[in-house]
């Protein structure tokens, strides 16, 4: 009886996300084994040519390479600003971090169109950097600075900066000090402290930073577009031009690239870090 | 005494926010600008821009859209996420950490990747636009209820829902009387996630709405693409901005600070 | 057990859980307006005890019976019984006379006489004037009393504590003792208590049951279970015992004769000789006499004084040995002396001897 009036709790959402999110994308995940079709959303035969196809072509395997190139550089920038923002956040007392903590999390919800655009707005040839310049006098005339690899690289950087910083901050807040304690009193330096404590200790904030950051890269596809411009294609460009040119199949499979794309680097960084490892307390 | 490590750290943290901020700050700046583009530093403000935002049908009728989905898949969203919350809230074992990682699951999965294969449900099946639009954000606001519930339900002495029942109260009375009242907090600060994602939200957007059906973000995206840098796009993001800066000012005065930021 | 006058029954009760059993195989009989205490050591199922009685639990095996009726398969929210618990759980968004007023808002009493009954409760813990505080303003004891109220103003057939006195300072816990009793008395409860303080057990209970890994040892009367325990853990789970072990090398019509290795002493018993036994005897009662006197040898190897008594820690040939004495009498007994210990002849216990 009492297992009955559970279930009232536990079947509305698990439906919600069994038939709006697993369905769907095991769905998409057949059609990916499918042929095209001109008339129909995907064709009659079952094939692996869709993923075979990518794998085989130069062009689209430049495509990955390209965006595994921007989100790598963007991953490496966010680390290595992220950590010291992070290390300063997390030191700052509770007031404050608090508020620097709400100051990270306003861009968050302000709408990525809008963050995009406030970098065409500074990048663009009329836009504020070149207007600026041009006004001092140091510019005769503008730069192409939008549309570029380094455009989609500081404009993705800036917007996806807050998850690692917040991802580390709150680990390293939640520091337990008598660890550091315990290193000074062996004899350690604050550097040596800080190289063998302090961040293998962080590694849990690391992780989920990069993994945000990295599986974000790979999705943001309105930034990307606008700030690369219509040239530069992504895997995920890629991806809205095969469903608006309708090919399902293809459109599939490109997805399902990017998903392992995801997966792997998930599972690379879960062995690499081995956040899990880093559990108990100083007492 | 500062060291150097700590100059470094309080000079990366300057830059970072001012690159983080100063995007969203020129947004705003730019939709007070009397004339047709941007000038820095700007000859004054004027609100021509907003007045025009409204003038436009299009926009307008992104904008109510926007508000009338955020406000229905930020209700049901945090619903169906409460519901699974409390469900979850005292159990263990390996049935409830694979539940427990599903309903988190669509925090962390490509948006992109689901906007693409719930289009395809839809073509497939016929849904019509806004009811597919509406359950797509559904699933993407449900975690966010989902988490801060938990967090509420499981920071609860157990003992309280054990007196209620001591003292005569049915399974159903419990939740009313004893749980929900110590928990709306989690409830408020999740619907409040879940109606900013929505009212942000581009990567479903961008496959499910159609002709009519569209949402201010995407509606700001297309004239982006199309139409170039125009600033009625600037009173539109503004617009956007002061919403979410409302309706947080609002939450937080119930709620307060210290939840909202440790419930992330 | 009597099952025509007994409150609460529990019948062949069992519950386990996963491969450890809490509860294995436990009877019990509660007369009627008396105070019942689970006592034992951490993990000894005294809790679960506690917790399937109010439902919160459900026996693997066995009945449960409040008043006659037979609650076993019914929910908590059913069954006639309420319960202050060890945080007391006080529901903070309502206020002190709103938690006292729960459970009859739950039993439909009507507005008026509601607030008549949350009157009384709270005065009879003295808290009328709290009654529109929140509990987070309240210190410790009043939350306390505040529990206690709302679970004695819907008059239930039996009252649960789940040591209840636990979070308390000593001086209060003592003082809620004393309260505790005299309301039980007044109002004429049952009520049934767990808690590992055996002094607390001994102070508050008409009956107490001893329980150790699930089963339980002894249940009897506080004085009958302090001075007849049946075996060397409830002897010396309550308060301090010494233990001499022994053979039976005798016996005659009430007595036995066994030979420990510090003398051979007579005391009650049915024994066989060649049986392995221990004698218990309380510190209170071994007395030490001079060493011209009969009785068991010893030396005094330590002299502790502890306000009202002073512990005397002595050396035997058959192991150490306690003796508390009176700081009223003067005595002059120093360390290093040889003394002789003696006790009433119905002050040892017999018991099996280790490993029988």
């Amino acid at each position: 009886m009492r297992s009955a009036w559970r279930w009232f709790l536990l079947a509305p959402p698990l439906a919600l996300l069994l038939v709006f999110f697993v369905v769907p994308v095991v769905y998409l995940f057949w059609v990916s084994l499918h042929a095209g079709s001109t008339s129909e959303l995907y064709g009659a035969s079952l094939t692996l040519r869709n993923y075979t196809a990518l794998v085989g072509d130069s062009f689209y395997l430049t495509i990955i390479g390209r965006t595994l190139a921007i989100a790598a550089v963007i991953l490496g920038l966010c680390l290595v600003i992220g950590y010291p923002v992070a290390y300063f956040v997390a030191m700052l007392p509770p007031r404050r971090r608090m508020l620097a903590t709400l100051v990270l999390l306003f861009p968050l919800m302000v709408s990525n169109v809008v963050r995009a655009y406030g970098w065409v707005a500074l990048l663009e040839r009329r836009g504020i950097v070149n207007t600026t310049l041009h006004d001092l006098g140091l510019l005769d005339a503008p730069l192409a600075l939008l549309y570029t690899p380094s455009a989609v690289v500081v404009a993705l950087m800036t917007i996806l900066l807050p998850y690692m910083v917040i991802s580390i901050a709150n680990t390293l807040a939640g520091l337990d000090r008598r660890y550091l304690e315990a290193a000074q009193a062996l004899g350690a330096s604050p550097v040596r402290t800080f190289l063998h404590v302090t961040l293998p200790l962080s590694a849990p904030g690391i992780a989920s930073g990069t993994l945000l950051v990295f599986l974000l890269t790979l999705s943001a596809y309105v930034t990307i577009t606008l700030v690369g411009g219509p040239r530069s294609k992504l895997l995920v460009s890629m991806i809205y031009d095969s469903v608006t040119a309708f090919q399902w199949p293809r459109a599939a499979a490109l997805a399902f690239v990017l998903l392992a794309l995801a997966l792997a680097f998930t599972a690379g960084m879960l062995a690499l870090l081995r956040p899990g490892r880093v559990q108990g307390s100083a007492r | 005494m500062p060291t150097a490590g700590s100059v470094l750290r309080a000079a990366a943290t300057l830059v970072a926010f001012a690159l983080i901020v100063v995007p969203i700050l020129i947004v705003v700046l730019a939709a007070f600008s009397p004339s047709d583009y941007f000038q820095f530093p700007p000859p004054g403000l004027s609100m021509r821009w907003f007045i025009e935002f409204f003038r436009l049908d299009n926009m307008r009728s992104a904008f109510a859209l926007s508000v009338e989905l955020a406000l229905a898949s930020a209700t049901i969203a945090t619903i169906l996420g409460t519901l699974a919350a409390l469900y979850l809230a005292r159990r263990g074992g390996m049935l409830a950490n694979i539940l427990q990682s599903l309903f988190v699951a669509p925090l962390v999965f490509p948006t992109i990747i689901l906007g693409v294969a719930l289009l395809l449900l839809y073509k497939t099946i016929g849904m019509p636009v806004f009811s597919g639009l509406l359950l797509a954000h559904c699933v993407v606001g449900m975690p966010y209820g989902f988490r801060t519930v938990l967090a509420s339900a499981q920071g609860l002495d157990p003992s309280l829902e054990e007196a209620g029942q001591s003292l005569g109260a049915g399974p159903l009375r419990t939740l009313v009387l004893v749980t929900l009242p110590l928990i709306w907090p989690g409830v408020l600060s999740g619907w409040l996630f879940a109606f900013i994602v929505s009212f942000g939200e581009l990567n479903t957007a961008l496959f499910l709405t159609g002709p009519g059906v569209t949402t201010l973000p995407i509606e700001i995206f297309s004239y982006l693409q199309f139409q170039g840098s125009q600033l009625v796009i600037a009173a539109a993001s503004s617009i956007q901005i002061a919403l979410i800066v409302i309706l947080v000012a609002v939450v937080e005065r119930i709620v307060g600070i210290a939840r909202i930021t440790r419930a992330r | 057990m009597n099952a025509h006058t007994d409150d609460v029954r529990l019948v062949g009760v069992r519950k386990r859980f996963g491969s450890v059993v809490a509860v294995d195989d436990v009877s019990l009989g509660i007369a009627r307006g008396t105070i019942f205490s689970l006592l034992g050591p951490s993990g000894c199922g005294k809790t679960t005890t506690l917790r399937l009685i109010a439902g919160f639990e459900q026996p693997d095996a066995g009945d449960i019976f409040i008043r006659g009726v037979r609650v076993t398969p019914m929910p908590p929210y059913r069954r006639d019984f309420s319960m202050v618990f060890q945080s007391y759980a006080l529901f903070p968004h309502l206020t002190v006379a709103e938690n006292v007023a729960f459970g009859l808002r739950m039993r439909r009493v009507a507005r008026g006489e509601r607030a008549r009954s949350v009157g009384e409760a709270l005065a009879l813990v003295k808290l009328e004037a709290l009654a529109d505080r929140h509990p987070r303003q309240l210190s410790g004891g009043q939350q306390q009393r505040v529990a206690l109220a709302r679970a004695i103003v819907v008059k239930p057939a039996v009252l649960l504590l789940d040591e209840p006195l636990g979070a308390l300072d000593k001086q209060l816990r003592e003082e809620m003792q004393v309260e505790l009793r005299s309301l039980q008395q007044r109002l004429g409860i049952t009520a049934v208590f767990v808690t590992h303080d055996q002094e607390e057990a001994l102070t508050l209970s008409d009956c107490v049951a001893v329980m150790r890994n699930g089963v339980i040892e002894q249940i009897g009367a506080p004085r009958d279970i302090y001075d007849r325990p049946r075996n060397a853990f409830v002897a010396s789970f309550l308060g301090a015992s010494n233990f001499i072990d022994g053979i039976v090398v005798g016996r005659d019509a009430a007595s036995i004769i066994v030979e420990t290795p510090a003398a051979r002493v007579r005391v009650p018993g049915d024994r066989s000789a060649g049986e392995r036994v221990q004698i218990a005897v309380r510190p209170e009662r071994l007395r030490m006499e001079g060493s011209d006197a009969q009785g068991l040898p010893a030396r005094i190897r330590d002299i502790v004084y502890r306000g009202p008594v002073t512990h005397f820690h002595l050396d035997s040939a058959a192991g150490p040995l306690l003796s508390y004495r009176q700081n009223a009498r003067a005595s002059d007994f120093r360390i290093g002396d040889e003394v002789r210990c003696e006790w009433d002849s119905d002050s040892a216990v017999v018991l099996d001897g280790p490993g029988e």
